[in-house]
């Protein structure tokens, strides 16, 4: 228990002192790898699961097209067609192959188009990319831009402000991209729907996959940072004469940050599922022709590679925050919650 | 200064008109730093400061003193101009160096802040940003030095005031987050900031509510030799009537935003004339030790009664080691200690002391490593899950904090009845007849039998805490720091509840508490305890009259004393 802990007002900070220096180092390191073991260890599981729940699905597309009367095979070719694949194994056999091939990085063949996998993905992925972290951006400036205006404004326009965020959550983002093409591309002609590559198209397709995801980005900032503004430690920072703006970009700023890196891990989601329909309404090639073409001609190999592919994602911007979080807040204690020594105040009563 | 003359004149008219239900003595000087006047602030509309005036002189202290809700730091913030935007409003005049703080704009206002007006917040550990290391806001304070600095010069002087407030490493500390210090390290930080900048008038809001007794002593210590050497008045706050005495040159005396009573502090502290300040002379325990002699008298005789009984209580040799980062910590070491029946036992020390072990070693919450606790004949450790519920039925306990001990969705009819329920004692009806028995007995009336804890107020929350507690028909209750979370006058009413249950059904108290001033008021022997150690053990004559240890007697010098007037430099007569 805490209060057992030495007591003398010069040795006991010491200790304190010594364990913050430590961070970086050893328990850094232990903290780091539990964290990649856990993230590898999702993405196994993660392409299990996907393995598994497609082999139970009804319709197996080899059978469907093996046994389709058009295409004539006998018994015995179908025979050895299933045998080639391996479909005549027993499905934790199946899964082991598949596995030990997605180790080697070997994603499968295509069923429709007999190209490897992962040259399919490999030609959609950029654009898609490209798309998805230029919609972060747009969404991260929007969102701060938001926040920050809401505090160091007038409160004339500081007000109305704040209503953005849940007017920009209510309107899907379909919408959005629908008005986007419409004004930008139709009446202004700032970019063309048929280069829907170009820079331009690019910039419009983010923002409109961008809008609702900075909402929430701004909704968790504003409230941190009124949160925050409320705390002493401003009232103290304004005693000593700081001005308004100082104390919004040298205090509040950085606390009310910090949770915002969990937020936009959270976002991820909807980035990518946002790209699917984005890229759908902007008519550019990524992700989400991919799935959709895949989905309609039961291109199980295809599919599986995406679901994995967005599990990866997930896992690894978990990762990098999960990283990167204990660098910026140094109350992180890295030793876990059961093992934590509650901060020792020489003051507070029992 | 002729200006500031005219304006004392101006102002001392207006003063006694206003204020014609009460007269206000107010504190005059040469050159008064700090005029206030009239001072009314509200908040939405809801006014909780009205009327207020008073004069504060350079390099004077004064305490603005009061419970909660009486608007002291209210008034410490208009003061500040720290009043929460678009909420707050403040009128009336605050005067800093002949300046009207509420008329200036911020932009006139601000370069004020710090280097005129300087301000300590009550609670260190949430006054500096977390995330930010100490140094990095230590500039800031530096940034408002005068003249032509280099870096390397305002890095020294942060350093040079670290010292000063006894900071002995300040390298270390300047690279430190805040949670990485001590609540009284920190609050020497605060300190420091504050007077860095070399501000004209310093205020303190409760500086030392949240650290133990000798940390308090210390930091009350140095704001005192600070405001002397470096001439810096002193506005300070405090809900402590003794402090106030100790400390302060002047005091004004607040009650619902309204001035009770003030003037000089031997004055006011003496020869209190307001009805509230006598009260509230009369409930600070410093300044009464023997209050309640009498009642205390009842169970001192019993204890003369049962000297050759056995004791309610036999705590024999318990030690309690916890493991922490793998490294062995001793919590509790070898205590122990008796207690007769009808008595109290009070177990002092400050944090750190192992005071919250030995109650959950007391109620068996954990198994002491060696030793035995008995309680009413029957061995409360090494007992299975079920034997305890046996024991607790005469062992009862009433949590520090009565707003968060009650579940805020129950009645108090039912928060009462708990207990009653989980022993399956009596019907209904009897159940409704003990919980009335038990609320009569701590004196909280049967109306707000039908009320949520929400619609009570401290006091009232840790009668139903203690009905609770009762309702059992126990030997024995631990109480841990039952009062710390009250003001003072509501712990007067307490103490009252609690002594004449004792003096009525014989109750044995088990009393927690780093409140020696308390602890004098209503124990009958004490247990001293330190880094989970009995330091000293004795009756409450003997420990208050003749302590024997070092440490107890430091303990004791921390008790502020209003006898002294102000401590450790030449009373009043610098002031005329």
């Amino acid at each position: 228990m805490a209060q057992t802990r030495s007591s003398t007002t010069v040795r006991k900070p010491d200790a304190r002192l010594t364990r913050g220096a430590r961070r970086t180092s050893s328990p850094y390191l232990v903290y780091a790898l539990q964290r990649v073991a856990q993230a590898v260890a999702v993405v196994l599981l993660a392409y299990c699961f996907t393995f598994l729940v497609i082999s139970v699905l009804p319709g197996d597309p080899v059978t469907n097209t093996l046994r389709n009367p058009e295409n004539n095979f006998t018994e015995e070719e179908i025979a050895r067609i299933v045998a080639y694949y391996g479909l005549d194994q027993p499905v934790h056999v199946q899964l082991w192959e598949s596995l030990s091939r997605f180790l080697t990085g070997d994603l499968g063949v295509s069923l429709r188009s007999n190209l490897p996998v992962s040259r399919l993905i490999g030609e959609i992925i950029g654009s898609t990319l490209v798309l998805a972290v230029s919609a972060l951006v747009v969404a991260v400036v929007l969102a701060f831009g938001i926040a920050y205006g809401t505090r160091n404004l007038p409160a004339p326009l500081a007000r109305p402000l704040r209503a953005f965020p849940s007017l920009f959550l209510s309107v899907p983002n379909f919408v959005i991209g629908l008005l986007l093409i419409n004004i930008f591309a139709f009446q202004l002609g700032l970019f063309q729907v048929i280069d829907s590559e170009g820079p331009a198209a690019t910039f419009f397709a983010a923002v409109a996959l961008g809008i609702p995801v900075s909402a929430q980005i701004a909704e968790v900032l504003i409230a941190n940072l009124d949160h925050e503004a409320r705390q002493e430690y401003a009232g103290f920072a304004t005693s000593r004469g700081l001005s308004r703006s100082r104390l919004f970009w040298r205090h509040l700023l950085k606390p009310s940050s910090l949770p915002v890196v969990t937020v936009v891990a959270l976002t991820v989601g909807e980035l990518l599922g946002g790209a699917l329909i984005t890229e759908t309404i902007f008519g550019r090639t990524g992700v989400g022709s991919l799935v959709q073409r895949s989905v309609t001609t039961q291109d199980l190999p295809v599919l599986q590679a995406v679901v994995v592919l967005a599990a990866i994602t997930f896992v690894v911007v978990n990762l990098v925050v999960d990283l990167v979080y204990p660098l910026l807040d140094p109350r992180v204690d890295l030793r876990g919650a059961t093992k934590r020594v509650r901060p020792v105040t020489e003051g507070a009563s029992a | 200064m002729a200006p500031q003359d005219r304006l004392n004149d101006q102002r001392s008219g207006r003063t006694g008109g206003s204020t014609a239900t009460l007269e206000i003595p107010v504190v005059k000087g040469p050159d008064d730093l700090l005029r206030v006047r009239d001072l009314s602030v509200s908040y939405g509309g809801h006014q909780v400061v009205t009327d207020v005036s008073f004069d504060l002189p350079r390099g004077h202290s004064l305490a603005l003193i009061g419970e909660s809700g009486s608007g002291k730091s209210t008034i410490a913030r208009s003061v500040l101009r720290l009043l929460p935007a678009g909420v707050g409003r403040a009128t009336g005049t605050i005067e800093v160096q002949g300046q009207d703080v509420l008329a200036l704009p911020e932009r006139h206002f601000r370069p004020l802040r710090g280097r005129t007006v300087g301000f300590v917040p009550q609670d260190p550990s949430a006054s500096l940003n977390p995330v930010r290391t100490i140094g990095s806001q230590a500039r800031e304070a530096a940034a408002l030095l005068p003249g032509d600095l280099t870096k390397a010069d305002r890095r020294r002087a942060v350093v040079d005031v670290l010292l000063r407030v006894g900071l002995d490493d300040p390298e270390r500390v300047l690279a430190s987050y805040p949670h990485q210090l001590s609540g009284g390290m920190l609050q020497r930080v605060l300190i420091g900031l504050a007077v860095l900048p070399q501000p004209a008038l310093l205020v303190a809001d409760e500086p030392t509510s949240a650290l133990d007794v000798t940390i308090q002593k210390r930091i009350l210590d140095l704001l005192t030799d600070l405001r002397d050497s470096l001439d810096i008045s002193l506005l300070l706050i405090t809900h402590d009537l003794a402090i106030a005495a100790e400390r302060a040159d002047s005091v004004v005396v607040l009650k619902d935003g309204r001035v009770q009573e003030a003037g000089p502090t031997a004055q006011v502290s003496g020869a209190p004339t307001s009805d509230y300040a006598r009260r509230l002379h009369a409930d600070v325990p410093a300044l009464n030790p023997d209050r309640y002699a009498g009642l205390r008298d009842v169970g001192a005789a019993r204890r003369a009664l049962s000297e050759d009984e056995e004791p309610k209580i036999v705590v024999r040799g318990v030690s309690k080691t916890f493991t922490v980062d793998r490294k062995q910590l001793t919590a509790v070491d070898d205590l122990s200690f008796a207690v007769p029946a009808g008595t109290t036992h009070a177990i002092v020390g400050e944090s750190g002391s192992g005071k919250t072990t030995t109650i959950r070693l007391l109620l068996g919450l954990e198994t002491p490593d060696t030793g035995e606790i008995i309680v009413a004949g029957e061995r409360v450790d090494g007992r299975s899950h079920a034997q305890l519920r046996a024991v607790r039925r005469h062992l009862q306990f009433v949590y520090q904090n009565p707003f968060t001990s009650l579940d805020p969705t129950w009645k108090v009819e039912r928060l009462v009845r708990e207990p009653l329920d989980r022993f399956k004692i009596g019907t209904k009806d009897e159940q409704r007849e003990e919980v009335r028995r038990a609320v009569d007995a701590v004196g909280l009336d049967h109306t707000l039998l039908g009320r949520r804890p929400d619609a009570l107020s401290g006091g009232q929350r840790q009668r139903v805490a203690i009905a609770r507690a009762l309702v059992l028909k126990p030997d024995v209750i631990v109480l841990d720091e039952p009062t710390s979370a009250l003001d003072v006058s509501v712990q007067a009413d307490i103490v009252q509840v609690l002594l004449t249950l004792q003096a009525d059904l014989g109750l044995t108290y088990v009393f927690v508490s780093h409140d020696l001033a308390l602890v004098r008021q209503l124990a009958h022997t004490v247990s001293v305890v330190r880094r989970g150690k009995v330091v000293e053990e004795g009756t409450v004559a003997q420990i208050f009259d003749a302590p024997r240890e070092d440490y107890t007697r430091v303990l004791l010098d921390s008790i502020p004393d209003a006898t002294h007037g102000r401590r450790e430099v030449e009373p009043s007569e610098k002031a005329s």
